[in-house]
């Protein structure tokens, strides 16, 4: 190093008395300016004279080899500079601390200075003495020794080092670093504080530089590139963590890594890649009001900071109000104008609409160009200096529109053609990303600038192609890909891949450098691009069916007045066909909302509902079919055939023209299931209980719900239950594997809970006819599908049906839907019926009416029996329940019933009545008893309306008390009959719990579980009937050989005493809480494990009140008499 | 010593394009660049400072031991006063000084990193 420099040394030597005096002249004026400077300066002088006194001596002993040897030192506490004539004077005041300092700073370079200072203490000191020294005492006196220490200070700062160029010599390689260099180390800080923590550690070097614990680190350094992390240059980690001890923002603790040593140089060398701007490159404005915008480069100053830029101005029209137009007021506006305020639009700059807007004193005219708000308009643009900062240079990526808009001046100037090199300038590398094999390209620039032909491979930035035509054919060059762009010719098909036309596709029809012009295949219209964004393509499509938040197909709202199906979408609008039939080309803004026809009802020309997916047709005009996009007020229905080649196949057409292509139900078609869905009263307690939507949306298709059988095909036998249909084909779900199958309602049956199976579309009785009993009452059951659907399917018994049924639900929680009744649309069409309930009406008790006019037994039995059960029926039917308990229990006995109820003269079709006459005896367990309940028909809507004098049903529970069980479902609101109490009676005395139901095999798993109670031990002295009422678990339970007395272990619940109690003693315990875990032990539901959802307020169980359970997990509900309810431990 | 910026993350920071040297451009304009000064003469002139200094810089060294630290031998800032310097700065010294420093045989070397020996 030293080696280096002497030669450099010696030239300055030489060059050195120059340069001083250059200096000295330079200095001159610069101390002069300020009139305080004189003064110091003199004083300077005196005391370099007195200094250079006192070495006088010892400089003349080594006068050859530079004299002041033993000045040097000192001078080398100060600065060394060419010009140190006061280098003594500075001595003098002489401040410790600063001249150590410079020591360390300056030490290095002693020598040169030496040379230098020889000639200058000659000269200048001689030149001065004699001058200076008579008034240095006096102005030394008057200075206070702030103002000396100032200014030595000031004259310390002037002095300038001539600059060597250290080390310059010396080339970088040489300079790697050696063992015996401090190493560098990684220090995690967060991200965005390590230039400020960079700082921190220099600040805090310098702070404690002289205390007792100096920091022992050489240097510290941060790169942009390197987020997170810093480097200290120190001699070992500990050092590193001292210093970073105490900063905030510093994670030593994640670790001070140890840089290796080859790898410290590249650190300092890394080095992003710079974008360098020449005018007439395109950039883009990071932030601010134009953030975004594109701009071309139209000069830069010579360091590159500030580029000058063109852009297209976004002018404020609207000034807000008049303080805004005050210059005064525009500090005041700036804040308000925050990122909420919308920013003005691209505007070109137009002298006149500044004028109207702004007035006459904002602009003012110079030159070519106008100044408004400080900014300089020529031609329209903007023209404004910008950091290089502000400036995003890379990925720009203009688009062709935003550098037309460069090009459309105002005055039609020369400039008018797009400048097509710079922007294939700007999109030049990205050019050369969307190269692929097989493209067809052409070479523009270079060499083989003309050439064209198909791209072979890409390796890199080199593109092998095999050339075509002329002479080259079947050449292979490879070529910079930067100097090919892609070729197309007029008459190729191309797709767009990129840009604001993304995926159109069209005919090119023009070709200008790597601009092509096409003719859409969707708009029609001439669209120009990019050939580097083009591809060839076979393909004609839209690409997308779905623009902002519509859809192909969406029934959407265009005004008040009209809405419109989407038939097409074209790359930013839409073709709507309205409901007038007339075609719309629309913009997204333009449709003010999409509307949902899903759940829109219309009613075709046979008055069959109509829906949405539905297939029809039209019955007058072209009878063209369709499937149902849309409708539309009930009136206009918008379909939909992909056979019809106008429009997309979407044509609208009146729902009263149309008729379904399946055809539908008898059933469905009356009006009387219409209006039963629009019925209130029917509706309303469904929606409260079972999962409303699909109660309130009613079936589409009344197999839906069905149990069925498939009697066909792979899955024959296999019970399911239809889910869903569509014509002729249904989703059954299986009760078996989970499984849900399409299959052909041919191969089902629907499957009676006896097990029969009937075809699918046997016809249904008619609600409004008490229609000929069938020997099934699923049949009728069935009719009920609007209302309880699943029910039917999922359990097809009875007493499922009827803890389904909303009527158990409202009954029991809600006010009696049956005083409500009264006020429901079917309650008055009953009542103009010749209905006795019709007197019903007023009174809420009908049955107590009918009941005492009709010579029937019921009447009394009803007297009898009120006292006992009305307890457990809501206030309004007392009466109506006890009415019907009694007769109830005679049931098992009477055939009577029947004829009574016959008798009675409801004015039901006598023989619907009739049929169902199935021995009430016949229990619980015969299947066919269940059927009985014919009379639910009665319940159907059409009994509410009234249209029929099928009222009577409370004849029919009587009559049969089995299909009490049956009939609240049909009756669920309406019909008076329909009192659950009803069922109360039916449980004859003939139904029991097996007194051996402990050893039931079904309820083995659960037997651990039972909650047991001991009863009877007391009258039977068993045990001395210590074990009276006291309460256990069951351990184990093993039948015996009959002619054994039963028993059971149990354990008992208060000191756990096991012991084995005969069977009969063991009576389960009372389920008495709600959500109480029940197992059922009797009846349809034996064997399952339930949970109570409510219990019956009464609670006696030799009157076996019922306690509505449902299965856990479902929500179902069933009603089990409370005997066969065993609650459950855990 | 060189001036400290007091700002770490002040954008107006300058880094001089002869030495690399970091401080804020008011620091310039009263002491000058402590190292090349007598070259770039930047005191009391901002117009030098705007071309002989810039902002362009990345990369920031706290050079705390400028005779015994590698980093500042790399950076050939060795010679020079502690302060903080730019590890790249991008931009050429106007042409007279250059001149000038070819006069005096100084082999100008731009702190650009772009030619690297």
């Amino acid at each position: 190093m030293s080696n280096d420099e002497h030669p450099m040394f010696d030239d300055d030597r030489h060059g050195g008395a120059q340069e001083e005096e250059e200096e000295e002249q330079a200095d001159e004026p610069m101390d002069d300016a300020p009139s305080k400077k004189s003064k110091p300066r003199q004083k300077g002088l005196e005391e370099e004279d007195e200094e250079e006194d006192e070495e006088e001596d010892e400089e003349d002993e080594e006068e050859d080899t530079g004299r002041k040897s033993k000045k040097r030192p000192k001078h080398r506490h100060k600065k060394r500079d060419a010009l140190s004539r006061f280098l003594d004077i500075e001595a003098e005041v002489s401040e410790d601390e600063e001249e150590e300092e410079d020591e360390e700073e300056y030490g290095a370079d002693n020598f040169i200075t030496h040379g230098e200072t020889d000639d200058v203490d000659d000269e200048l000191t001689r030149r001065n003495h004699a001058l200076l020294d008579s008034s240095r005492h006096f102005e030394e006196e008057d200075k206070s020794p702030e103002e000396i220490a100032k200014a030595v200070a000031r004259r310390h700062r002037d002095r300038a080092v001539p600059y060597t160029g250290d080390m310059n010599e010396i080339p970088q390689r040489l300079l790697m670093p050696s063992v015996h260099d401090a190493s560098l180390w990684q220090v995690r800080v967060k991200p965005g504080r390590e230039r400020d923590i960079v700082f921190s550690l220099m600040r805090k070097a310098i702070d404690v530089e002289y205390t007792a614990r100096p920091l022992n680190i050489l240097s510290a350094f941060q790169r942009d590139s390197l987020p997170g992390m810093i480097y200290v240059e120190a001699r070992s980690a500990k050092q590193v963590q001292q210093a970073c001890l105490g900063l905030v923002g510093v994670y030593p603790s994640r670790g001070i890594q140890l840089v290796p040593i080859e790898e410290m140089a590249s650190l300092l060398q890394i080095k992003k890649q710079e974008m360098t701007l020449t005018p007439g490159t395109w950039v883009r404005i990071r932030r601010g009001k134009y953030a975004g915008d594109l701009a071309q480069v139209v000069d830069l100053t010579e360091n590159g900071e500030d580029i000058g830029l063109r852009l297209i101005p976004r002018i404020d029209m609207n000034p807000r109000d008049d303080a805004a137009l005050d210059p005064a007021a525009k500090k005041r506006k700036k804040p308000t104008a925050g990122p909420g305020t919308m920013r003005p639009p691209q505007r070109l700059f137009n002298y006149e609409e500044i004028l109207k807007v702004w007035g006459r004193k904002h602009v003012t005219k110079r030159n070519q160009s106008f100044v408004f708000q400080n900014d300089t308009y020529t031609d329209g643009f903007l023209e404004k200096d910008f950091k290089f900062n502000a400036l995003i240079v890379d990925d720009v990526n203009p688009t062709l529109d935003e550098i037309t808009q460069f090009t459309r001046r105002q005055d039609g100037g020369e400039d008018n053609v797009v400048n097509l090199s710079a922007i294939a300038e700007a999109s030049r590398k990205a050019a050369i990303a969307v190269l692929q094999p097989g493209d067809h390209v052409e070479v523009f620039e270079g060499e083989q600038s003309g050439v064209h032909g198909v791209v072979d491979e890409i390796n890199g930035d080199v593109v092998t192609l095999t050339a075509q035509g002329l002479d080259l054919d079947g050449q292979k060059m490879e070529i910079p890909a930067r100097g090919v762009r892609k070729r197309f010719k007029p008459g190729d098909h191309v797709k767009v891949m990129a840009g604001t036309n993304t995926d159109e596709t069209g005919l090119v029809v023009s070709v200008a450098d790597n601009v092509v012009t096409f003719v859409s295949d969707m708009s029609m219209q001439e669209i120009s691009v990019f050939s580097k964004d083009l591809r060839e393509a076979a393909e004609v499509g839209t690409g997308s069916n779905t623009v902002g938040n519509y859809e192909l197909y969406d029934l959407v709202q265009l005004d008040a007045q009209t809405v419109g199906v989407i038939f097409k979408i074209e790359r930013d609008t839409f073709r709507v066909l309205d409901q007038n039939g007339q075609v719309r080309l629309v913009q997204p803004h333009q449709i003010s909302m999409r509307r949902d026809s899903t759940r829109a009802i219309a009613t075709d020309s046979e008055g069959h509902e109509l829906r949405v997916n539905d297939n029809v047709k039209e019955v007058d005009g072209e009878g063209r079919k369709g499937r149902v996009l849309h409708t539309h007020q009930s009136f206009f229905a918008f379909l939909h055939n992909r056979d019809i080649a106008e429009n997309g196949g979407v044509f609208v057409t009146r729902t009263r023209s149309l008729a379904s292509l399946a055809p539908k139900s008898n059933v469905l078609k009356t009006a009387g299931a219409d209006l039963s869905k629009m019925n209130p009263a029917l509706i309303a307690p469904t929606g409260g209980m079972v999962g409303s939507g699909a109660m309130g949306r009613g079936p589409r298709d009344r197999h839906i719900g069905a149990t069925v059988t498939v009697i066909k095909g792979p899955h024959k036998s296999y019970v399911g239950t239809i889910k869903d249909t569509n014509g002729q084909i249904a989703r059954v779900e299986l009760r078996t594997g989970n499984r849900i199958i399409m299959i052909d309602k041919e191969k089902l049956r629907r499957r009676l809970p006896n097990g029969k199976l009937e075809p699918l579309d046997q016809p249904l009785r008619i609600p409004n006819q008490m229609g000929p009993p069938t020997s099934n009452s699923y049949a009728s059951a069935g009719s009920f599908g609007g209302r309880t659907p699943f029910n039917m399917g999922k359990t097809p018994n009875p007493y499922n049906v009827d803890g389904r049924t909303p009527a158990w639900n409202a009954s029991s929680r809600t006010p009696n839907p049956y005083a409500d009744g009264g006020r429901t649309p079917a309650w008055n069409a009953t009542s103009r019926t010749p209905n006795p309930y019709a007197t019903g009406d007023g009174s809420r008790t009908p049955v107590w009416t009918v009941h005492g006019r009709t010579p029937n037994p019921y009447a009394t039995g009803a007297n009898a029996g009120a006292p006992s059960t009305g307890g457990g029926w809501g206030g309004a039917t007392p009466g109506r329940n006890a009415g019907w308990q009694t007769p109830a229990r005679t049931a098992a006995t009477s055939s009577t019933t029947t004829t009574t109820t016959t008798t009675s003269g409801w004015g039901a079709p006598a023989d619907g009545w009739n049929t169902p006459g199935r021995p009430a005896s016949s229990g619980w367990d015969t299947g066919s008893s269940w059927s009985a309940p014919t009379p639910a028909a009665a319940a159907t809507p059409g009994v509410h309306l009234g249209q029929t004098p099928a009222a009577p049903t409370p004849a029919a529970v009587s009559q049969t008390p089995d299909g009490v069980w049956s009939l609240p479902i049909a009756h669920t609101a309406a019909t008076p009959g329909v009192s659950a109490s009803g069922y109360i009676p039916s449980r004859g005395s003939d139904e029991g719990v097996d007194p051996n139901w402990l050893f039931d095999p079904v309820l083995v798993n659960y037997l651990p579980r039972l909650k047991i109670i001991i009863k009877g031990t007391n009258t039977a002295q068993y045990l001395d009937g210590d074990y009276e009422n006291r309460t256990g678990r069951i351990l184990a339970a093993q039948e015996n050989p009959a002619e054994f007395e039963q028993t059971a272990r149990v354990r008992f619940d208060d000191d756990g005493e096991e012991r084995s109690i005969i069977a009969r003693y063991i009576i389960p315990q009372t389920a008495s809480k709600i959500l109480e875990d029940v197992l059922i032990i009797g009846g349809t539901h034996k064997g399952r494990a339930m949970v109570v959802r409510e219990r019956p307020e009464h609670d006696d169980r030799d009157h076996n009140p019922l306690i509505v359970v449902g299965a856990k997990h479902e929500f179902s509900i069933e009603n089990v008499p409370s005997k066969w309810v065993v609650p459950l431990g855990e | 010593m060189a001036a400290i910026p007091s700002q770490a993350r002040s954008k107006t920071l300058r880094a001089c394009l002869l030495c690399s040297v970091i401080q804020a451009p008011i620091d310039f304009k009263k002491n000058g660049c402590p190292n090349c000064e007598e070259v770039l003469q930047m005191k009391n002139s901002p117009d030098r400072i705007a071309s002989c200094t810039t902002t362009q810089f990345d990369g920031v060294i706290a050079v705390v031991d400028p005779d015994n630290s590698w980093v500042a031998r790399w950076q050939r800032t060795a010679k020079y006063v502690r302060g903080m310097y730019a590890v790249r700065v991008t931009g050429r010294i106007p042409e007279e000084v250059e001149d000038e420093l070819t006069s005096r045989g100084i082999k100008y070397r731009p702190r650009d990193q772009n030619d690297q020996d």
